[in-house]
């Protein structure tokens, strides 16, 4: 593996009564884009204030390169930031904005403006150098932004929720833009959202935190696959969670009947909980179904319906059909011993990693 | 539609009482007459007089000097004083400190002279133009700081952050991003203290000593003394200073707010 570019070695970040980071461990791969995603305060812009410098860790060690970081001054790093109110200029026209941080290098004034109408070029904004800020788009304000960080040829770009203030349709294409960008100019970024289906799309890895931890790292298909635990299913996606127990490897039981599983290397009768995911399960007849429901209500979504039930015991289930039910209707549930993950109580992602890697070294 | 014509007969009797007194001096400026009785035929004599009483000269380009520099020290000083107040965090101190300035801003005059008098004498301080500059400078500092502080406050702290990241030294912080920011409320604290020195009667009375006049003191002595058309030809030209003020101020202003506008336009012409 390459050495990383940046790490985090236990740090922690305390202000005067809160700890709003409690040891936070990663490493960031040169060239890929990760994504710091957690409920609003759970310390995601923390951690890109401590990475640019603006605050300093409490605890613990921050490296660049190998380099440890912790005291070097904000404007001596090679990181850039794009803030998540733009924080661009008011005085400002987009050129000089974008053009800020080469004119105090001192960079010559061909170079500064080959290289700013260059950036301005890759955020798609060509021909708007003579703009006032004031007269941009959210949108448009927002490409500036990213312009004014990258013209700087960074090795690290931090961004701090920039498509929050845009709307759904603008998001998207940006979303899609931002993940192009970072691949031709091939450096790191790290995005920070609280939109899990933004970071589903976007990342190559992702950081689900909370509470100023993270509690799972891993690429957007095995953190929505196999959620570690309840916050991380609940948070990432829509998910049916039910208590159940283990009953022996790839045996599991809940709402009172026992299913095929893929999960074994959990002592039997163990307490756990077992995720579902609602666009696992397959509307059926009775007699089929693993499970009989009772449809409450049907929302139709366009590509798919989204329909809301209840089993004896009164446990919500919730499907996404491609067929409609009917309200009131008895239906059954099918779904593949694959499609159902257990979850332990209080499993560290360590944990979580060896028990995953032995069994399924079994197979 | 009725209640408009209301307001405006309302608003025009409010500015005529303010402006007629102001009119009627003027008026009388060019009056032949030596009192303001009766208006006796049209004359520029009293300007005449005016422009070769070199003691008045010398009194208006006293005051005029004390003004421009009592203005622009309170505004260096006032200025680093508004930054000070904006970096403290405490909330206790802060307001404290505010206080302090606000109660500065809103204690007469008289009381502020007399202070300063006895504080001159107590030091055995000269009374004369160091005395007159030293006070002004004191009562104009919290004006520039209460022009300056909501403009910091109301500055985006990630401006400050944007400008470090992209390599600004403090220094640089300070010169390149919050210094434009906050200029509109150091022009508009400067105008302020400057208007506050040229036009202060109280404080310069007490503190001034008897080789030192400014315009407030000699012509409050001279109408004293007994009317002379002199004063209102004075009077006139300062009205109109006064006039040039406002506008330059406005300009000044208006430049600012639509530079940006103006720009755009100009930018459209010229590409099409
Ligand atoms: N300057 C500060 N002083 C005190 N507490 C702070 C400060 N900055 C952040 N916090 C606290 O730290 C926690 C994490 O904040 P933040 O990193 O901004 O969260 P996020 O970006 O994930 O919404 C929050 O509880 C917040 O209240
Ligand atoms: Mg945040």
């Amino acid at each position: 593996m390459a050495e990383p570019i940046i790490t985090f070695q236990h740090v922690y970040k305390r202000y005067d009564d809160t700890v709003a980071l409690g040891d936070i461990d990663f490493e960031l791969e040169q060239g890929k884009f990760y994504t710091l995603l957690g409920p609003s305060g759970c310390g995601k812009t923390t951690i890109l204030r401590i990475l640019a410098g603006f605050t300093e860790a409490s605890e613990g060690k921050v490296t660049f390169k190998g380099q440890q970081i912790n005291r070097v001054p904000a404007n001596q790093r090679q990181i850039n930031t794009v803030f998540q109110d733009y924080a661009l200029f008011p005085h400002l026209n987009v050129f000089d904005n974008v053009a800020f941080g080469l004119t105090l290098k001192r960079t010559p004034k061909k170079d500064i403006k080959r290289r700013v109408l260059e950036a301005l070029k890759s955020v798609r904004l060509a021909g708007y150098e003579d703009r006032e800020i004031s007269e941009l788009s959210g949108g448009q304000q927002q490409r500036v932004a990213i312009a004014r960080a990258i013209v700087n040829e960074p090795q690290v770009l931090l961004l701090d929720e920039p498509l929050s203030a845009l709307d759904a349709k603008l998001r998207t294409a940006m979303q899609v833009e931002l993940r192009q960008l970072q691949r031709r100019l091939g450096i790191t970024f790290l995005f920070v959202t609280h939109d899990q289906g933004e970071a589903l799309a976007m990342s190559d890895e992702i950081f689900v935190m909370s509470d100023g931890k993270i509690l799972q790292q891993g690429s957007p298909v095995d953190i929505y696959d196999e959620p570690i635990n309840h916050f991380v299913a609940d948070f990432i996606g829509e998910s049916n969670i039910v208590k159940g127990r283990m009953v022996a490897d790839y045996q599991v039981q809940f709402v009172g009947k026992q299913f095929e599983c893929s999960d074994a290397g959990i002592p039997a009768h163990e307490p756990i909980e077992v995720v579902l995911r609602p666009e696992d399960l397959v509307l059926t007849d009775v007699a089929k179904g693993k499970l009989t429901v009772v449809v409450d209500t049907q929302v139709f979504r366009g590509n798919l319906y989204e329909i809301l039930s209840h089993d004896a015991d009164g446990n919500q289930w919730l499907i996404h059909a491609v067929h409609k039910a009917k309200v009131g209707q008895e239906v059954g549930i099918y779904f593949e011993p694959e499609d159902i993950h257990v979850m332990r109580f209080g499993e560290s992602e360590e944990e979580f990693d060896a028990r995953l890697e032995q069994y399924e070294g079994d197979d | 539609m009725k209640r408009f014509r209301w307001q405006n007969i309302y608003l025009a009797l409010v500015f005529l009482v303010l402006y007629i007194p102001i009119f009627y001096l003027i008026f009388y400026s060019f009056s032949q007459g030596h009192n303001m009785n009766h208006f006796s035929g049209f004359t520029w004599a009293h300007y005449q007089e005016l422009f070769q009483d070199q003691r008045m000269i010398e009194i208006v380009l006293d005051t005029l000097l004390v003004a421009l520099l009592s203005s622009l020290l309170a505004t260096i000083i006032g200025l680093l004083g508004a930054l000070v107040i904006h970096r403290v965090k405490k909330p206790m101190w802060k307001n404290t400190l505010l206080s302090l300035n606000n109660i500065l801003m809103v204690s007469p005059d008289v009381i502020i002279g007399a202070s300063f008098l006895i504080f001159f004498t107590f030091l055995g301080f000269k009374l004369g133009f160091g005395s007159v500059l030293l006070s002004h400078i004191a009562f104009s500092i919290p004006i520039v700081v209460l022009m300056v502080l909501p403009k910091l406050n109301e500055m985006n702290t990630s401006l400050v952050d944007a400008a470090r990241d992209l390599g600004a030294t403090q220094p640089q912080v300070f010169s390149r991003v919050v210094l434009p920011y906050i200029a509109p409320g150091i022009f508009a604290g400067f105008f302020m203290a400057f208007t506050y020195s040229l036009d202060d009667f109280a404080v310069t009375f007490f503190v001034t000593g008897n080789g030192f006049e400014t315009l407030a003191v000699e012509i409050y002595a001279r109408a004293r003394q007994g009317i002379s058309l002199e004063i209102n030809a004075l009077s006139a030209l300062m009205f109109l200073f006064s006039l040039v003020l406002v506008a330059g101020y406005y300009v000044l202003n208006q430049y600012n707010s639509s530079k940006k506008g103006r720009k755009r336009r100009m930018e459209a012409n010229h590409n099409r």
